[in-house]
């Protein structure tokens, strides 16, 4: 059988086809419009940390006092190295945003080519693969990750050479979330293409004489594009998190620090019986928001892709 | 034996609660016939009353109180009795007697003697001569090793005797537990030694020993529970107990000192410590390191069998160059916040008797650097980037273990340093059991794959182990530099059998100038020790030594015998330490400022903190509710 | 129910167990550092002859499949999880044995509460939808849920604790405590008890909540349950009859499907509060590299939450006839 790969641009361009409906249809309703939002201020944040606070500043460039309170000059204060914590706290959203993007784009391209394959293909491969999908869904995943990170660091190496910017330490966590967290997708983009395939569309374009790689492709694929976006919504949130503890059990990179990476120093400098509510509270509140804007962007969806659930109420 | 950098491993990560503070009245549940308890709050975990197997300095201090040395530790960290009362060594110094006191009792009311003593160096020895060669996982059998000793006897029952194969005064500083034999004797070595082997040896509480507290209740990891020896030979302790505890992390553990949870914590980190200068009835106190943090240079650099990115590695000249690239000020201040002291000697200044500033110390000269680095042939190519002799590139890789954290801002200057030199540094953190697994070289099957790295070292009261990593005895072992230098070998030899001190100062002193000229290492710094107990539960905290060292945590236990009950000398009694703010008003400790002081911070961040969740939950609910009049519309519509 | 069903789901159980077990022996294998130098990692005067007779007595000297695998899993099967590193000289079921008591009464409390809680309050403000209790409700529940417990755990600690001192910050009883009685004893495991329980709780809370509403929004909707409440039908009644059975099956599945992600919180909570559970044990596991314990406490978690599921399946076939077969 043949398993052919979806490109990774070809459910994009669908996507960003189809997006100007979607959006506007989010972005009326309040849920949808608060959590693109938030969103919105923290992806310009993300993409243009140096306009706003200059390059990363590191222990040499750092002009600060140790820990100071917020004032003019600093105003978020200081870290122990004297750095801008609004320097580093838009930085760090910058890591935080990217490694959940790049987590989220491998979970789901992982569970939508699962998906797909595993439910048009059907058979002993699809019976596999929802086995796996099963295992991956019972096990503590924290656990597994937290082992995994250990494993593909040392397999990937962790040296200073960056991918999208972002170093290899981190890299890995982006690795370690796909294969932890790519099952709930396939299980759900699976069963859509299970109700898929029975329908008509899909069998006048088999009668026709289309591979299985191209019905899955141009017929299947855009039908469940909706699904993979929603899907996203909440992997991208659910990545966020995982960073976030994965970083605070002292993964995470203090060459790059994210969102998880500051609340570790915070706690290893001991900010909060300092005091120093300066150094881990612009960092909660950002995870506490994106999540929280993730979330309501997840509802939104939801309720816009399930109309028999907005038709109920 | 040093505790090698393993020890500090345990010491940093661990985890950690954020804040602390046992305030809780339920918290001092002793009420009725209160037994006077010290209670001692470390980082470090509580895994073993084995003492072969300590690892860490919590380990230490747990089996130096229970368990006396042959010789002890005073309050100068002179030899001063343990097991033994008096002492002498024969002329040529190879025949050493100890004259153990008459009718000393173990815990348990059995007699103990000379034999005992006699059982346990005897264990050494054999261990050493066994297949095995070693017992435990901690590092004790070199101290006896080391002092050359061939046979002990017992005389008589008061009488102990060593001979040792060459003269030595090392026999004083054996940092070896002395056991009951009636106990220990039941198991045998690979029982006592081997953590996996059947019917291990554990040595559950309550424990038989000679020194002023035994263990009496123990909850492995966490923590364990010390009760007055009523047979102890010498002045009985003031406090009736002694606890000591874990915490996961220096917040906690300042928050339970202020609290009065517990009355002196070890190993604070730097802001909270500085943090705690000013409160009441507590102080602080700041001990020289017997230690130190380096960068150790793999010095056989890309040579057969090691993999080492440039040759350039091996070259004395370029790693002395690069020390004058070193702003070992300034390391000391980010990352120690100022406590500690900018490394030279592999000897620190902690051994006042034996340190010695090398003559010429190198500063932190950026220019300077570049023209040894030129003068030394290594020079810079088009891209400005500086070559070695065969022509490549220079980029070295810089490492550190994950169990310490702090080294990444170290790493970070380095970085920025090598950098305006024309030296790429690759600077990453390792995972510990990997790092040690890197470091190893062709000897023991490695490979050797690293350039440059860092972690740190603690030393014993004597210099001998810390003098012993540059040793080529040592390769494959604990000289992870590969170092190797004939005159270095030659001189350790002779310092450890120098018997006149200021012979032995002297032969040191050359090996102190040989590491320092060579830098196989380079020493960052030496970082303090941050300890601070209470003053208002005991007092008569001495530190040992009195300069640059802290009340307990030393060798031997004088701080403990040296504390008093704070009730007996103040004039008006204060009840016991059950709460702390409210209750210090009522006390006659003049300090007013008590309440106020001690939650300032706290209060700030509580109102900071609150105000913050109440803004999100205000802006979620008023978002929600505008969302549902606006939704209405379209809903409609459907 | 059905034989099949139960025998289905058994199977499926134990393959999922055959699973992990596999994978923790081959994750292992492969942890970063040689086996036989991670063994050795405190001990000085490692010789080459010392690192061959490691390998040799830890079969690391034969090869990965079948040696090393049937050693592993025969001993698995005989409960030998083999020694902590850390710990010197304990098996490491006695480790986790240890810290398996505080986990279970932290989280167990933790889950009855949240769901107690959450169904009161999920079912009041699908009741009043549109009312005061529901926007709130919604907005916190929305709130916690997009809190990583350590966050969480951190901001009461720092509230109640710390600021207001009402409560002890760490552990889970006052160590070497003497106490007058039962009562005493009780009163300080329970003070220890509050705030990460409170943390748990608030933390799975807003789902059993959302899911609860939803499900009364439902049956609200239904055609029977309007001609019910038109014949003049209690509201409660219809509430007690129809809304929270329909809620149950879901929140059955829910707890199951928690668990997993529950464990992680467990980790983060514990650490936070230092509180003696398998969390913190895991990731002092993680900093001493002692993997062994790392190893046991995957494989002691992962069997739990198959077994959990398992019960869930059982549970569900027997509230829901629909599945019996």
């Amino acid at each position: 059988m043949t398993a052919p790969a979806v490109p990774a641009g070809a459910g994009g361009v669908v996507v960003a086809r189809r997006q100007p409906g979607l959006l506007r249809q989010i972005l009326r309703r309040p849920d949808g419009l608060a959590g693109a939002a938030i969103l919105l201020v923290f992806t310009v944040l993300a993409v243009i940390p140096d306009i706003l606070t200059g390059p990363l500043q590191t222990a040499i460039t750092a002009t600060g006092p140790r820990l100071a309170p917020p004032s003019v000059e600093f105003p978020l204060g200081t870290d122990e190295l004297g750095r801008s914590m609004l320097n580093l706290t838009v930085h760090a959203t910058r890591i935080s945003m990217v490694i959940g993007l790049l987590a989220t784009l491998v979970t789901v391209l992982i569970g939508a080519v699962l998906g797909i394959v595993s439910g048009y293909v059907g058979g002993r491969f699809d019976a596999l693969v929802m086995r796996i999908a099963d295992f991956f869904l019972v096990i503590p995943t924290f656990v597994l990750a937290i082992i995994l990170t250990a494993i593909i660091r040392d397999v990937l190496g962790t040296g200073s050479r960056e991918i999208f910017g972002i170093r290899l330490s981190l890299i890995t966590i982006v690795v370690v979330i796909g294969i932890t967290s790519w099952s709930s997708t396939a299980r759900i983009i699976r069963s859509q293409t299970l109700s898929l395939k029975e329908r008509a569309f899909v069998d006048r374009a088999r009668v026709v004489g289309a591979g299985a790689g191209h019905i899955m492709r141009r017929h299947i694929l855009p039908n469940v594009t909706n699904l993979i976006v929603a899907n996203a919504v909440l992997t991208f949130a659910g990545a966020i998190l995982t960073e976030t503890t994965l970083s605070f059990v002292g993964l995470g990179d203090p060459f790059q620090p994210s969102w998880g990476q500051l609340l570790d120093a915070a706690r290893t400098v001991g900010a909060p019986g300092l005091g120093a509510w300066w150094y881990f509270m612009p960092a909660g509140v950002g995870i506490v928001l994106v999540v929280f804007a993730f979330t309501l962007l997840g509802s939104a969806l939801d309720a816009i892709l399930n109309p028999k659930l907005q038709s109920r109420r | 034996m040093p505790q090698p950098p393993r020890t500090r491993a345990v010491r940093s990560i661990a985890v950690l609660a954020l804040v602390g503070g046992l305030l809780l009245p339920a918290a001092a549940p002793a009420a009725a016939a209160d037994p006077l308890i010290l209670r001692v709050g470390t980082d470090q975990k509580l895994e073993t009353l084995n003492p072969w197997h300590s690892v860490t300095v919590a380990d230490y201090e747990i089996f130096q109180l229970q368990y006396d040395l042959l010789v002890s530790f005073g309050q100068n960290l002179e030899p001063s009795p343990g097991f033994a009362d008096t002492w002498e060594s024969s002329d040529d110094a190879l025949t050493h007697t100890f004259h153990i006191r008459d009718g000393m009792k173990w815990s348990d009311g059995e007699p103990a003697t000379c034999e005992d003593a006699r059982w346990t160096y005897q264990f050494v020895l054999d261990v050493v001569a066994s297949e095995t060669g070693y017992v435990g996982s901690g590092y004790l059998e070199p101290y006896l090793t080391n002092t050359g000793a061939k046979t002990v006897t017992c005389t008589d029952a008061s009488t102990l005797v060593v001979e040792t194969e060459f003269p030595t005064t090392l026999l004083t500083q054996a940092y070896i537990p002395i056991l009951p034999k009636h106990i220990w004797s039941q198991y045998t070595q690979e029982q006592i030694g081997d953590a996996e082997a059947d019917g291990f040896f554990v040595n559950e509480p309550p424990v038989v020993g000679s020194g002023p507290y035994v263990a009496v209740e123990w909850e492995p990891g966490q923590f364990i529970r010390m009760a007055r020896n009523e047979n102890y030979w010498g002045k009985a302790g003031a406090a009736d107990e002694v606890i000591f505890q874990t915490f996961a992390g220096s917040d906690t553990m300042v928050q339970a000192l202020k609290a009065g949870a517990v009355d002196y914590i070890r190993g604070i980190s730097a802001d909270l410590w500085d943090a705690l200068e000013g409160e009441p009835d507590i102080a602080t106190v700041e001990g020289f390191s017997n230690g130190y943090s380096y960068l150790s240079w793999n010095t056989k650099g890309n040579s057969e069998g090691y993999n080492g990115s440039t040759s350039a590695l091996t070259d004395v000249a370029f790693r002395d160059a690069l020390g004058y690239a070193l702003d070992l000020d300034k390391l000391v201040d980010a990352t120690l916040a100022g406590h500690g002291v900018a490394g030279d000697s592999q000897v620190p200044p902690y051994h006042a008797k034996w340190y010695v500033q090398p003559a010429e110390r190198r500063t932190f000269d950026l220019a300077e650097a570049d023209r040894r680095l030129t003068a030394a042939g290594y020079t810079r190519n088009a891209a400005g980037n500086r070559v070695d002799k065969d022509g490549k590139e220079i980029n070295l890789r810089l490492t550190w273990p994950d169990s310490e954290e702090e080294m990444a801002t170290n790493a970070q200057f380095i970085q920025g340093w090598f950098a305006e030199l024309g030296i790429t540094v690759d600077a990453y953190v390792t995972e510990e059991g990997k790092l040690l697994s890197d470091l190893v070289g062709p000897g023991l099957d490695g490979t050797a794959d690293w350039d440059f790295y860092m972690w740190g070292w603690v030393g014993d009261p004597d210099p001998m182990s810390l003098l012993s990593f540059f040793t080529s005895f040592q390769i494959d072992n604990l000289n992870d530099s590969f170092y190797a230098n004939a005159r270095y070998d030659e001189l350790f030899e002779l310092q450890q059998r120098a018997t006149d001190e200021a012979q032995r100062h002297a032969l040191i002193q050359e090996m102190q100038e040989i590491f320092y000229r060579d830098s196989p290492y380079h020493v960052l710094y030496y970082d303090n020790v941050l300890d601070a107990y209470r003053t208002d539960k005991f007092v008569g905290w001495i530190n040992q030594p009195p300069e640059g060292g802290t009340p307990i945590f030393g060798y031997g236990y004088p701080g403990y015998l040296a504390l008093i009950d704070a009730a007996s000398v103040t004039p008006e009694p204060t009840a016991a330490p059950t709460e702390a703010p409210t209750a210090s008003e009522g006390a006659a400790t003049p300090a007013p400022s008590a309440d106020g002081g001690p939650a300032s911070g706290g209060d700030n961040t509580t109102i900071l903190l609150l105000a913050a969740v109440v803004a999100i939950v205000t802006i979620v609910v008023v978002g929600l509710l505008m969302a549902r009049r606006r939704s209405a519309a379209p809903t409609e519509d459907e | 129910m059905g034989l099949q069903y139960v025998l289905r789901r058994v199977a499926t159980a134990i393959f999922t167990i055959v699973l992990i077990v596999l994978l923790n022996f081959l994750l292992f294998r492969a942890m970063p550092g040689s086996p036989e130098r991670i063994l050795l990692g405190r001990m000085p005067g490692v010789t080459p002859q010392i690192l061959q007779e490691t390998r040799e007595r830890w079969g690391l000297d034969k090869p990965l499949v079948p040696d090393q695998l049937v050693r592993y899993v025969a001993s698995t099967l005989q409960g030998d999880l083999g020694f902590s590193y850390s710990a010197r000289g304990r098996p490491v079921t006695d480790v986790l044995a240890q810290r398996l008591g505080p986990t279970l009464l932290l989280f167990g409390l933790g889950e009855a509460f949240a769901i107690v809680m959450g169904l009161v309050l999920g079912a009041y403000s699908g009741w009043k939808r549109g009312g005061v209790v529901d926007y709130v409700g919604n907005g916190v529940s929305l709130i916690l849920y997009s809190t990583p417990y350590f966050l969480l755990g951190m901001g009461l600690l720092l509230v109640f604790a710390t600021g207001l001192g009402w409560f002890p910050t760490f552990g889970m009883s006052t160590a070497g405590a003497t106490y007058a009685g039962p009562v005493d004893r009780l009163v300080d495991y329970g003070s220890h008890l509050v705030l990460p329980l409170a943390t748990v709780a608030l933390g799975l809370i807003g789902q059993y909540a959302i899911l609860m509403r939803s499900s009364v929004i439902e049956t609200l909707g239904e055609d029977y349950v309007t001609t019910a409440r038109a014949m003049g039908f209690r509201d409660t009644r219809v509430l007690r009859h129809h809304a929270l059975p329909n809620a149950m099956l879901p929140t059955v599945t829910l707890v199951a499907i928690n668990l997993g992600y529950v464990v992680a919180g467990a980790i983060t909570v514990e650490v936070v509060f230092n509180w003696p559970g398998l969390g913190t044990l895991t990731v002092d596991a993680l900093s001493s590299r002692d993997y062994p314990v790392l190893q046991g406490v995957f494989l002691l978690l992962s069997v739990a939450v198959v077994f959990a599921n398992l019960a869930a399946d059982l549970i569900y076939g027997v509230l829901d006839p629909r599945v019996r077969t």
